[in-house]
């Protein structure tokens, strides 16, 4: 193996010596290079999760300056050799495929006669080393977490380091605006392009949202709706058991342990995937989520697990959510480019209903200022987000013109809200009518236009739009209950059955996905979006492009730091359609 | 003199280099000085004019401030419910260095509407072109919530007297015919509406309407006093929702003036004082507002990259710390008696202190640097002097 490898060096090294002054392009098509067609077989044991192979590909050589082309050239192999036996701790081939720069992809020619192994691990390196901006530390801390190699590695690493982009830069919000488009700023837009290639699939933790959240928002608050219904006065009448409740309430937990875990591995391993979501402005919201999901699995404790929580728990509970809304909340007002007659959209709701949230669990709890203080907050905030929401203001570039799931969202402050304040109040006093009538007015006008509802790609987000829906129907029982008539159980009835159904119906769409059609994780292309407007050439070059391979050309290209990019691009067009067969 | 022009490049729209109509104002300025020197030697009518035109209603900040400052120290030194020993070791405050405090504030009141009365008389053409520009007409509450204060914390005139009562029409009255005007204008008026014209010094107007409540209430007016409480709540509410959504990005509002943010917390906490006077308890509607204020006051002291470019330059904007504070340290007064718990009673401490600090500070760097309270290019009055859109 070493041998191939020093061959491989000395190769270049000859080719490189032997013309002084490199091209600046040069082009090998894929049927001069030894194995490459062999892939596919070879591969389909080690990836088997990659999907994509790459039928016609065109590998260029482009050097990183003009000047330094050749102990650049040769520097490059050398690190890549080192880094191969790095990340290939399961595969014993080291290959040497070019690494490239952070974001720059300098890919070397591969001459015949050198064999670089399967091109799956050199596919899944390459793969490894374009996510590097997306890893923690620009993927030093996976490093890091790897083996250790010796010296010469730590000094090719120092090297990369410093020619490496320090993973990716704040984006400012109109980034987001202007590159994705959508109810839930997902999809992207034509004209755009995004730094991680489209057609592989990316590595998990980078496919995961921080939607996924959802799915604990909706089962834990299914767990408090059984609860209710078999513990309420009104209700009582339907003989529900309370081990209903605690099956549901064992699976919540069950979810938010698995949900979080994962998460927090990508925090750790994928950090500057992470910021990507918190920058964003739809997702920022679901980081509230985990801490709601927790006050909901608080408030559906079963009985049977215990009956009194520790007054310590809310406040370890509201602690970091407290400190969160303090910096999202004073985003809104002072932050400039993300002010709220901008950014807002159905979905920071999610960042006001934790305020009721807590003060409910609080005053359950037998507390009495904090909860005060949280529905305070809550209501303030509330009633500037629901007039700006309402006014539809021109500047508002994310409000969905059509209806969405995420309307539903809208119902969940005002009924968590009533149940508090009846919380709060002792009983469900005038204010909490209020409240509650507020809420069933919105989801019946929600609902009679459920016939707008369809049509929409269906994502793991969707989870956290029912739990509104649960939340109505929690409220409609504690109304019932204060004011018990035929009508009002009724109502309670219908309510508690359309959310059921609706989490059923959500539960069977999400297996589906998951295991038939396999792309409950997507991937992720809101946080990959570009630092800045591709050029319009490139939207042309894009234009005539079909297929994944050309996309790959494409990001290859766009990320060099030659001074003659542009050049570059205009000059590949019609080499690259030349070689297309 | 001519007039002082600035062009602020951190000004929205008001970045105009036009000379403001100087060949009328140098013979506006020969009357003034000609009538002037009829009165005074020549020396001082130069000072005296120079003081008037760099004056401006803002300079009221520091009389809200005082007044504040001796309504705090009325309360905690009155009596009181609350047995805790912080109040008690308050209580201890002597009454005489109370009244040194409140004729304090008095004189600088008297002083600065001396002033200004000097410079409506001399120079209304200033006084107007303040009250066309949608900060400084604010600002035209100040002089009448500063006496509202005083009133309320005088240590000789009893709440039910006939004097109080005639001086609470005195100054309410003014506020209310401000009100009108201002808030038609928000209603109303082509280029003046709220959308274009909101910032955080809008708030003073429900400032003044809740001061006013709390004044009115503390005579036994309930009706009054709920009808400037609702006034004021309900232009709040407007208010707190324009200035969250931030249409018109930064506020128009120059990055000297940031200190003016702490008015956030100012009103919610105002008005949490006055509902109490209503009420004649510290009740949930009022612990709500209360810990409103709390939350943004919270919020904005995270946030010292805010202030930081005002700071780098003493001006009188950096009174705008002190009333909201104090007002904040009165409010949590009024709930840790309520609650009685300790964590309310280090909270009222805190921000007791704090309050005590700032204002402590400010009044001593004041004296310090008389010179730079009324610099040559000062950039607040500067704003008054520009050409805006005329209504």
């Amino acid at each position: 193996m070493d041998k191939r490898e020093n061959h491989v060096s000395i190769e270049l090294q000859e080719s490189a010596s032997a013309e002084p002054v490199p091209e600046l392009l040069k082009l090998i098509t894929s049927s001069e290079v030894v194995d490459f067609d062999s892939i596919m077989p070879e591969s389909e044991t080690s990836v088997s999760s990659n999907g994509h192979q790459r039928k016609f590909s065109i590998s260029i050589s482009m050097p990183s300056s003009p000047t330094g082309a050749t102990s650049a050239g040769t520097k490059n192999v050398l690190d890549v050799e080192y880094n191969g036996k790095g990340f290939n701790d399961s595969s014993s081939v080291k290959a040497s495929k070019p690494k490239p720069k952070g974001v720059q992809f300098l890919s070397q020619p591969m001459p015949k006669g050198s064999v670089f192994g399967e091109a799956a691990p050199n596919i899944k390196k390459l793969k490894d080393k374009r996510f590097n901006s997306f890893k923690t530390w620009s993927g030093k801390l996976e490093r890091q977490l790897t083996n250790l190699r010796g010296r010469q590695q730590s000094e090719s690493e120092s090297e990369e380091e410093s020619t490496q982009n320090s993973g990716r830069e704040v984006l400012p919000v109109d980034r987001y605006f202007d590159a994705l488009e959508g109810p839930e700023l997902e999809t992207l837009r034509a004209s755009e392009e995004i730094v991680l290639p489209d057609d592989k699939t990316w590595p998990f933790l980078l496919r995961y949202p921080i939607s996924s959240f959802g799915i604990c928002l909706g089962v834990s608050s299914q767990a408090v709706m059984w609860k209710t219904l078999a513990t309420a006065t009104s209700t009582k009448f339907l003989h529900i058991s309370l081990t209903v409740n605690l099956i549901l309430w064992w699976i919540s937990i069950t979810l938010v342990a698995v949900v979080s875990s994962i998460y927090l591995t990508k925090v750790v391993l994928y950090f500057e995937a992470v910021r990507s979501e918190y920058y964003h402005p739809i997702r920022i919201n679901f980081f509230f989520a985990p801490w709601i999901a927790l006050l909901f699995l608080a408030l559906g404790v079963p009985p049977s697990v215990a009956t009194t929580l520790p007054v310590a728990l809310w406040y370890v509970l509201m602690t970091p959510f407290l400190f969160l809304e303090l910096k999202i909340y004073g985003q809104w007002m002072s932050g400039g480019q993300r002010r709220l007659s901008k950014v807002a959209n159905p979905t920071n709701h999610l960042s006001v209903v934790g305020n009721f949230v807590g003060a409910l669990l609080g005053a359950s709890m037998g507390l009495k200022e904090g909860p005060i203080f949280f529905f305070a907050v809550g209501l303030a905030h509330y009633t500037v987000l629901f007039v700006t929401l309402y006014q539809r203001l021109p500047t508002n570039e994310t409000l969905p013109k059509d209806l969405h799931p995420v309307f539903f969202l809208f119902v969940a402050a005002p009924s968590v809200a009533s149940m508090a304040w009846a919380n709060i109040q002792g009983s469900f006093d005038y204010g909490s009518r209020i409240a509650y009538f507020i809420a069933l007015f919105l989801y019946f006008s929600l609902a009679v236009r459920v016939n707008f509802f369809r049509g929409f790609k269906f994502s793991l987000a969707w989870w956290a739009y029912t739990f509104p829906m649960t939340g109505a129907a929690i409220a409609t029982m504690r109304y019932s209950s204060a004011v018990t008539n035929v009508l009002t159980q009724t109502l309670s009835v219908i309510l508690s059955v359309v959310a059921t159904l609706t989490v059923t119906a959500l539960l069977v769409t999400t297996i589906v996905h998951a295991f038939v059609l396999r792309d409950l994780f997507p991937n992720d292309i809101a946080i990959a979006i570009s630092d800045r407007k591709p050029k319009p050439q490139n939207k042309w070059f894009n234009l005539l492009r079909h297929g994944s391979s050309d996309h790959d050309i494409e990001t290859f290209l766009k990320f060099t730091n030659s001074e003659s990019k542009d050049i570059e691009v205009a000059l590949k067009i019609p080499t690259a359609e030349a070689t297309r067969v | 003199m001519a007039l002082t022009i600035i062009s602020m490049a951190s000004l929205r729209s008001e970045t105009q280099i036009v000379p403001v109509n100087s060949p009328q104002a140098s013979s506006f300025t020969t009357t003034v000085q000609s009538s002037l020197s009829a009165v005074f030697p020549s020396r001082i009518k130069h000072s005296l004019s120079s003081i008037l035109t760099k004056f401006h209603a803002g300079y009221f900040r520091i009389s809200l401030s005082l007044g504040g400052q001796a309504l705090l120290w009325k309360t905690l030194i009155g009596p009181t419910h609350d047995k805790s020993t912080l109040r008690h070791v308050v209580h201890m405050f002597h009454p005489t260095a109370f009244l040194l405090l409140w004729c304090f504030a008095l004189f600088i009141l008297s002083l600065l509407s001396l002033l200004y009365i000097l410079r409506c008389f001399f120079y209304f053409k200033m006084v107007k072109a303040e009250f066309l520009h949608h900060v400084g007409v604010n600002y035209l509450f100040a002089p009448w919530i500063s006496w509202l204060l005083l009133l309320q914390s005088a240590p000789f005139v009893a709440p039910k007297t006939t004097s109080y009562l005639v001086l609470w029409w005195f100054f309410a009255v003014p506020v209310v015919a401000l009100d009108v005007k201002i808030y038609g204008h928000w209603f109303t008026k082509g280029k003046k509406f709220l959308s274009t014209v909101a910032n955080p010094t809008s708030q003073i107007s429900v400032i003044g309407n809740l001061v006013g409540a709390q004044a009115a209430a503390s005579m036994g007016w309930k009706e009054c006093a709920v009808c400037l409480f609702s006034l004021g709540m309900v232009h709040y509410l407007v208010l707190l929702v324009t200035l969250y959504q931030r249409f018109s990005g930064s506020d128009r509002l120059p990055a000297m003036l940031r200190p003016v943010f702490f008015l956030f917390f100012a009103a919610p906490s105002v008005a949490s004082l006055a509902w109490e006077s209503i009420t004649g308890a510290f009740d949930t509607a009022s612990k709500m507002l209360f810990f409103l204020s709390l939350f943004l006051f919270t919020s904005l002291v995270f946030r010292p990259a805010l202030f930081k470019r005002s700071m780098r330059r003493f001006n009188v904007a950096w009174w705008a710390y002190s009333f909201p504070l104090t007002i904040l340290a009165l409010a949590s007064t009024e709930y840790a008696e309520e609650v009685k718990g300790s964590i309310a009673h280090i909270l009222m401490f805190l921000l007791l202190s704090l309050s005590v600090l700032v204002s402590l500070g400010l009044t001593i760097f004041t004296l310090l640097n008389t010179r730079m309270l009324l610099p040559d290019n000062d950039p607040i009055s500067g704003l008054y002097h520009l050409p805006i859109v005329s209504p």
